[in-house]
């Protein structure tokens, strides 16, 4: 636990700090004072100015959009669902968002702000579906949530395969869309990103006003209600938010998982209880993580660039592990049921 | 408090049925203490107390100075002042009881109701935080309705009771009046000596058969 100030002030600072390598560091490095006359002094026949305003800044604005959103997401359904695996990656929102822009674009050809709204309802059915699915299982039988768990896994196998389906049945669209299906942080993506930023800016205000009924719902809907709470009202605001928020980041570089799984695991031990501080300090967290992987995936092989989704698909496969051996593998282990 | 639905009759608050009043007015009347209660692990005793005025709270607003004297208030009256920046679930069995009716008090409602609150303790506990619970009627005209099931702990505690058996109200009244050894046995099949000492009834059961003392 640390004061709001310092943890807010820290967390700001660092994503100033990795945004700014994001932009400066690469297969050719440009100095800050470069940079920063690229924002004030654009010269499009400077070969810096242009590498730093037109492919980092976009990628750096979409990390940090990926990041904030699914960090965010999870921090809320980490809380709502009590499940320290929660995450829009693990609950079938990425997924759902991913099948429902591929189906949209192979079937019916739909145009980017289409994708968008695609991945909206895509993200909406994946989390439902996931539901729907986990309450097939005996849920008293299921103390430590890992049928929500299963669920989303298994609701994401069905719907990635299926979006595979379809990759595999066009050759020809399947160029365009191999990079983004696997989570893709990148500057062509810039101009989704100028489509659909508002989505995350209006579910993270929404979240930030719900934070008190949100964390008394933590304590049991009982408890919250007799706080005067509108508990049924909340989670789903709340829920509607974080699939909206995740969904229109996958519409923009694809399913990037990870972030939202580890986020709220580094922001709970500082920020407490106090979910109006954990959502802005992850959505910092969630920004600096993705910054960082971006920069990592541009340089871990350059020449070449690998995706920023694979790297984090790696990553968190690791992190997975480690939070279930933490939480469910740990004799004694405070498994949050 | 409105989750659990009627099936019969109507709840009224004062003259006034429950359902007409809004969930945040009923919140600043009524608070609840659920017999289990869950506190996710990283939140403090300051944080929790603070979330229980969330009712007076505008959407944007916080806490008062009036309403941060009442959590300071309440954190000193069950003797956990010291303790607002500690995790909650970091306190003993009977700290985080306290915690609880330290989250009640600060909802400042003037009925508590309390499903169990006892349950799960020491005996030492148990009759420390019902002295507790007994002071707040006293000293704060708090209206406290509480489910128990130790007839002991009732007829220390309580002014009066109301004695159910399968959802059917068998005797109710002044705890002298309806504590009585028909009545205890019609609720719960068993037969008990019922006597006084020191000015409040004790309940002690009759035993099936004699008891083997091992020697």
């Amino acid at each position: 636990m640390i004061a709001r100030g310092a943890l807010t002030a820290a967390a700001v600072l660092l994503l100033a700090v990795s945004f700014f390598a994001n932009l400066s560091v690469g297969t050719i490095t440009i100095p800050w004072t470069d940079i920063v006359s690229a924002f004030f002094r654009f010269d499009p026949d400077n070969y810096g100015h242009y590498v730093v305003f037109y492919q980092r800044l976009p990628r750096a604005l979409i990390a940090i959009y990926v990041g904030a959103t699914m960090a965010i997401g999870g921090v809320v359904l980490q809380d709502l669902t009590r499940n320290p695996l929660a995450s829009p990656s693990t609950l079938g929102i990425n997924a759902g968002a991913t099948v429902f822009v591929i189906a949209g674009v192979f079937l019916f050809d739909l145009s980017v702000p289409a994708q968008g709204m695609a991945a909206l309802a895509g993200g909406v059915a994946g989390f439902l579906g996931c539901l729907a699915v986990a309450r097939m299982a005996d849920q008293s039988r299921d103390p430590r949530g890992l049928a929500l768990i299963l669920s989303g896994a298994l609701v994401s196998m069905l719907l990635v395969s299926i979006a595979n389906a379809f990759l595999l049945s066009d050759p020809t669209r399947r160029t365009d869309f191999l990079g983004w299906v696997t989570g893709n942080i990148n500057h062509v993506y810039a101009d989704r990103l100028a489509l659909f930023w508002w989505i995350g800016v209006i579910a993270f205000a929404t979240l930030l006003l719900l934070a008190r009924p949100l964390a008394l719902i933590t304590l049991g809907p009982e408890k919250a209600a007799s706080a005067g709470v509108n508990v049924s009202m909340v989670s789903r605001l709340a829920l509607t938010a974080v699939m909206l928020a995740a969904a229109s980041a996958v519409a923009i570089c694809g399913p990037v998982g990870f972030v939202g799984l580890v986020v709220p695991h580094i922001v709970r031990p500082l920020a407490g209880g106090r979910i109006g501080l954990a959502l802005p300090a992850g959505g910092l967290v969630g920004g600096i993580i993705c910054l960082l992987a971006d920069l990592a995936a541009r340089m871990a092989f350059a020449p070449y660039v690998l995706h920023t989704g694979l790297l984090m698909d790696l990553i968190g496969g690791l992190i997975f592990a480690l939070i279930v051996k933490r939480y469910y593998l740990t004799p004694g282990a405070g498994v949050r049921s | 408090m409105g989750f659990v639905p009627v099936t019969q009759g109507e709840i009224k608050l004062q003259g006034r049925p429950i359902r007409s009043i809004g969930r945040r007015a009923l919140a600043r009347r009524v608070a609840y203490l659920p017999q289990e209660s869950y506190c996710p692990d990283y939140m403090t005793l300051g944080e929790l107390v603070e979330l229980a005025g969330y009712a007076r709270y505008s959407l944007i607003g916080g806490p008062s100075a009036h309403d941060r004297e009442m959590f300071r208030d309440a954190l000193e009256t069950v003797g956990l002042a010291d303790m607002a920046h500690r995790p909650v679930n970091a306190l003993s069995g009977g700290q985080k009881q306290r915690a609880w009716i330290a989250m009640v008090l600060a909802q400042d409602a003037e009925i508590v109701l309390m499903d169990e609150p006892v349950n799960h303790l020491d005996v030492k506990y148990q009759y420390s935080i019902l002295e507790l619970v007994r002071e707040l009627t006293v000293e704060r005209g708090k209206t406290v309705v509480t489910v128990l099931h130790d007839l002991n702990l009732t007829t220390a505690f309580a002014d009066d009771v109301v004695m159910l058996r399968e959802g059917n109200v068998e005797a109710s009244g002044a705890v002298e009046g309806a504590v009585t050894p028909q009545n205890v046995a019609r609720v719960f099949d068993l037969e008990t000596d019922i006597f006084a000492r020191d000015g409040r009834l004790i309940c002690l059961p009759q035993m099936s058969r004699e008891r083997t003392v091992l020697a």
